[in-house]
């Protein structure tokens, strides 16, 4: 994937930088990613998909508007592919969008929703979702065996709380755990089932952030992985990802975003200790509340 | 007996009409050579397309207005009109018109009415016309409206206003 700096895809549209800048402010595009250092990078599809827009275009937004129908292009080509269980055309699908986009965004843009899309169309314990759902956890499994080793001295230990891989829950993690790696940091997951052995591999591991994910495994499960997490590890900041509604007097730890892009960037911020904490209770545990069901679940 | 003889009408192409460009959200006349401006964007408000009309059409800056295509969809809209109709452009753009503002007269139909005249001004007619409009499902206010060629890409600019502007140039 090509990225622009600011200047660059300043050049390209042939406007200033203050202009992009505004643009992102207004109409929320060109969406950059950020590097290392906070600066700005776009991707070259999405600058050339609106510098063409914009030559036929009588305002901005009408511009962005087509501009994004022609990124979302790949979304449609992905959910065809697999409503017709057709694995390489879904695999030239992802190929596409990552030509325009990063990554982390051709995951959030393209791929968990077109799965979500056959789940909703199907049924989530439909065969096409099954077909779907496996066939984009076998994607992120090999994306995250390209990523970079660990380059940051940052452990994430996530607890699987999800039913198993069929839980639309389940991709979320994944995609998040795919994130974290990407970003250098270690990552482990662990089934918030299984408590025996689990302070030897949290003495070895030393997980920086932790945080409980799905919302299938039983309150009482997820209650005893947590404190002995926490009677290993010591006073961890425990977030809960896609774990359930927030209720006053019965939340306890942090919640992180449904998206796992934004959820990664809060776990980041975590490590490094820039979040800024909201007062945390004496008896904090995780929530026992689980999320809402879907309706056709 | 007489024959009907085909009589050449005043039309769009008759006469060169001077054109103005302005930008597309703060409405200002663009600062720059018409002929080759080096970019689309509004160098002062940067949230703007300059856009060109004739001169006698082309919105003042105090003017709230619309753009339209021949598909009657919004295309954009200015600062001012967001304010008057209480919408963000975002969420205006791609709407059917008729979402937004309708005829005043709803018995009015014919080559007068507010879809004809956007379809032909979308499509460069170049006459320019008053009609009356309301907001859709309100009743009792009334605006105002010169609708009339714009571009490119081609579309219909309705620039409203409380009648003041439109009985003046008249």
């Amino acid at each position: 994937m090509r990225t622009l700096k600011t200047s660059e895809a300043a050049a390209v549209l042939n406007v200033s930088p203050n202009t992009l800048r505004a643009w992102e402010r207004r109409f929320g595009y060109p969406k950059p990613q950020r590097t290392a250092g906070k600066h700005r990078l776009y991707t070259h599809g999405e600058v050339a998909a609106l510098r063409d827009a914009l030559q036929e275009g009588l305002s901005i937004s009408s511009a962005i508007s087509r501009a994004r129908e022609s990124l979302s292009a790949d979304t449609s080509v992905l959910v065809g592919a697999l409503q017709s269980f057709e694995l390489d055309r879904a695999d030239a699908a992802m190929e596409a969008a990552l030509a325009l986009r990063s990554v982390e965004r051709s995951v959030e843009e393209v791929l968990l929703p077109s799965v979500n899309e056959l789940g909703e169309r199907h049924g989530f314990d439909s065969a096409p979702w099954a077909f779907a759902a496996r066939w984009a956890g076998d994607w992120l499994q090999r994306a995250q065996r390209l990523a970079p080793p660990p380059m940051r001295p940052a452990a994430v230990l996530i607890g699987d709380a999800t039913r198993d891989d069929l839980d639309p829950d389940a991709l979320a993690l994944r995609a998040l755990q795919l994130f974290s790696v990407r970003s250098g940091a270690r990552v482990l997951v662990l089934p918030v089932s299984g408590v025996a052995g689990l302070v030897d591999v949290l003495r070895a591991f030393e997980p920086q952030v932790v945080v409980v994910a799905g919302a299938e495994a039983a309150d009482d499960a997820v209650a005893r992985w947590a404190y002995r997490v926490r009677s290993t590890t010591g006073a961890l900041q425990m977030t809960l990802f896609r774990r359930g509604r927030v209720e006053r007097g019965r939340t306890a730890g942090r919640q992180l975003a449904e998206s796992p892009g934004e959820a990664h960037r809060q776990i980041l911020d975590l490590l490094d200790g820039r979040a800024r904490h909201a007062p945390v209770r004496a008896h904090d545990e995780p929530t026992l509340m689980p999320r809402r069901r879907r309706a056709n679940a | 007996m007489n024959r009907p003889q085909l009589v050449a009408l005043p039309g769009y192409a008759d006469g060169a009409r001077e054109e103005v460009l302005f930008c597309g959200h703060c409405g200002r006349a663009a600062a720059i050579d018409i002929a080759a401006p080096a970019s689309r964007v509004c160098g002062r408000c940067e949230l703007g397309l300059l856009i060109g009309a004739p001169a006698d059409l082309s919105p003042a800056s105090s003017d709230p207005f619309l753009l339209v295509d021949s598909t009657l969809s919004v295309c954009g809209m200015s600062a001012l009109a967001e304010e008057l109709l209480g919408v963000v452009e975002t969420e205006a753009v791609n709407r059917h018109i008729n979402e937004l503002l309708v005829p005043a007269d709803a018995e009015g139909s014919g080559p007068g009415d507010l879809v004809n005249l956007l379809v032909h001004a979308a499509r460069g007619a170049g006459e320019i016309h008053d009609v009356v409009l309301r907001p859709t499902d309100e009743y009792g206010i009334r605006y105002w409206a010169r609708i009339g060629p714009c571009g490119p890409p081609r579309a219909a600019l309705m620039v409203l206003g409380d009648g003041s502007s439109i009985r003046r140039s008249s």
